[in-house]
């Protein structure tokens, strides 16, 4: 049986590179003597390092945990984050609401022509008029691009609600879902016009935009897990050179005091021989000045520390 | 020489895209290239990290980038020298004047004048500057990906 193995071994002269490795036992009278050695070298724990491509599985306990589908209509995804506000059901529709009549009608007339006896439709139109004249530029504005996108997130929310109530609606869920392709539309090319604007009506509206992600792709365990694992990569080099960071800045304050010390005794040395000095006072206060200030630096760190942890 | 400096003092004119770099911005700089079996130009893309420690560019800007004598990292080899149009905000070379699709700004105003201004409308002067509802409402800064995890203590805004 052949195996692909890429050896790596630290003392001899072989580093990453691919054998074929026939599979013998240790006291085959076939294998040659290359093969014994490497063998026995790839027995010993330290050259036991073999890393393989085929059919490879990381011993790495990372767990995937694959993200929950959720429909293109959720506000979530559409990026509503506010419901539609209540209505007040004791108004009139907006047909009777200049009505002359109803004004010194009886009192249980004006009840039955309150929105609590009108079909729902009649409150949503209510709605849909309140959330245009909250952002529109004039009194007869209704083709601006602002007003046409509050006067699709009123019927978004509303049948989003819908949806919620008769989640086999197919109709509906087209419409909405055509509606809600179309508002993201509108905002790309408010985001291009008018930037100031776009962002004002992200606010009033209270709706996220994210820009679509450059390409498609499924959701798949095995590139999950690449992308996990190569996070997890990432994180254990960064954790290591930050250990390596402090392990050096610990070493820091005992070196500088080390360099002072020699220094010094390098001067006395070449004075007493008669020498012409070849270090000077000046660096070694240097080396003390930057010692002094990197106790202090220290110190005020650690008192950071403690003021933080106390509150 | 003369040639290496004028390499060196080489501008570019870019469009700037989303990158998650601190102090650079990725700039996209388009190209026509020659294709020589078709003699026809087809556009191709170069990207460029140019050095902008203020940010004073945003996605979406089309700005004036300029090589540097030296490299300042391995990837960051220009600086950013103007934002020349930024992003929905243009402004009308000939009059001068701001520009909204195919009116002008004053021409906007004066119409709302006419037709009686609502009090919750839009107003320029009012307005914050660009960049207020970054990260939290509009998420153009970052690239945006699909979600491919559920992290315990992460959110994921840029995920979609």
């Amino acid at each position: 049986m052949a195996y692909n193995y890429f050896l790596l071994v630290r003392n001899g002269q072989i580093l990453f590179r691919t054998f074929s490795v026939f599979r013998m036992y240790s006291n085959s009278s076939k294998c040659g003597v290359t093969c014994k050695g490497l063998h026995r070298l790839s027995l010993q724990p330290q050259f036991h390092q073999i890393f393989r491509n085929y059919a490879f599985k990381s011993d790495l306990k990372i767990k995937w945990v694959r993200p929950p589908k959720i429909p293109c209509i959720k506000p979530e995804k559409s990026g509503d984050l506010a419901l539609l506000p209540a209505v007040d059901k004791n108004q009139y529709p907006l047909e009777f609401q200049k009505s002359e009549e109803l004004k010194t009608a009886d009192k249980l007339v004006r009840r039955v022509f309150s929105l609590e006896f009108f079909p729902r439709q009649h409150s949503m139109k209510i709605l849909r008029i309140e959330m245009i004249n909250s952002v529109k530029r004039h009194a007869l504005d209704g083709g601006s691009s602002e007003s046409k996108i509050a006067q699709m997130t009123a019927d978004i929310r509303n049948f989003q609600q819908l949806m919620e109530e008769f989640p086999r609606d197919k109709r509906c869920k087209v419409q909405l879902k055509e509606l809600i392709d179309r508002r993201k539309k509108w905002l790309k090319f408010l985001r291009k016009w008018d930037y100031k604007r776009f962002e004002w009506l992200l606010e009033k509206l209270d709706l996220v935009y994210k820009p679509a992600p450059s390409e498609f792709h499924w959701i798949t365990r095995k590139d999950s897990l690449r992308k996990l694992t190569d996070k997890h990569c990432a994180e254990v080099r960064q954790q290591r050179l930050d250990a390596y960071r402090a392990s050096l800045e610990g070493q820091q304050v005992d070196f500088l005091r080390e360099k002072a010390k020699k220094l010094q005794w390098i001067r006395n040395e070449e004075q007493e021989c008669g020498v012409e000095p070849t270090v000077s006072e000046a660096d070694i206060e240097n080396v003390l000045k930057q010692l002094k200030e990197l106790q202090l630096s220290r110190e005020q760190t650690l008192k950071d520390e403690v003021k933080l942890s106390v509150l | 020489m003369a040639l290496l400096q004028a390499s060196k003092a080489f501008m570019l004119l870019g469009r700037c895209v989303p990158s998650v770099k601190q102090n650079a911005s990725k700039i996209q700089v388009k190209r026509l290239v020659l294709d020589e079996n078709l003699h026809m130009y087809f556009g191709e893309f170069e990207y460029y990290y140019a050095h902008d420690p203020g940010k004073i560019c945003k996605t979406g800007d089309v700005v004036l980038i300029q090589q540097l004598p030296e490299k300042v990292t391995r990837l960051i080899t220009h600086q950013v020298l103007e934002v020349v149009y930024p992003l929905g905000d243009v402004t009308d070379p000939i009059t001068g004047k701001k520009v909204v699709v195919g009116k002008y700004r004053d021409e906007i105003e004066e119409a709302n004048k006419l037709f009686g201004e609502s009090a919750g409308r839009f107003m320029y002067d009012k307005a914050p500057k660009r960049g207020w509802q970054e990260d939290k409402k509009d998420f153009t800064n970052r690239e945006t990906y699909i979600k491919y995890h559920v992290f315990e203590n992460d959110d994921q805004p840029y995920a979609v």
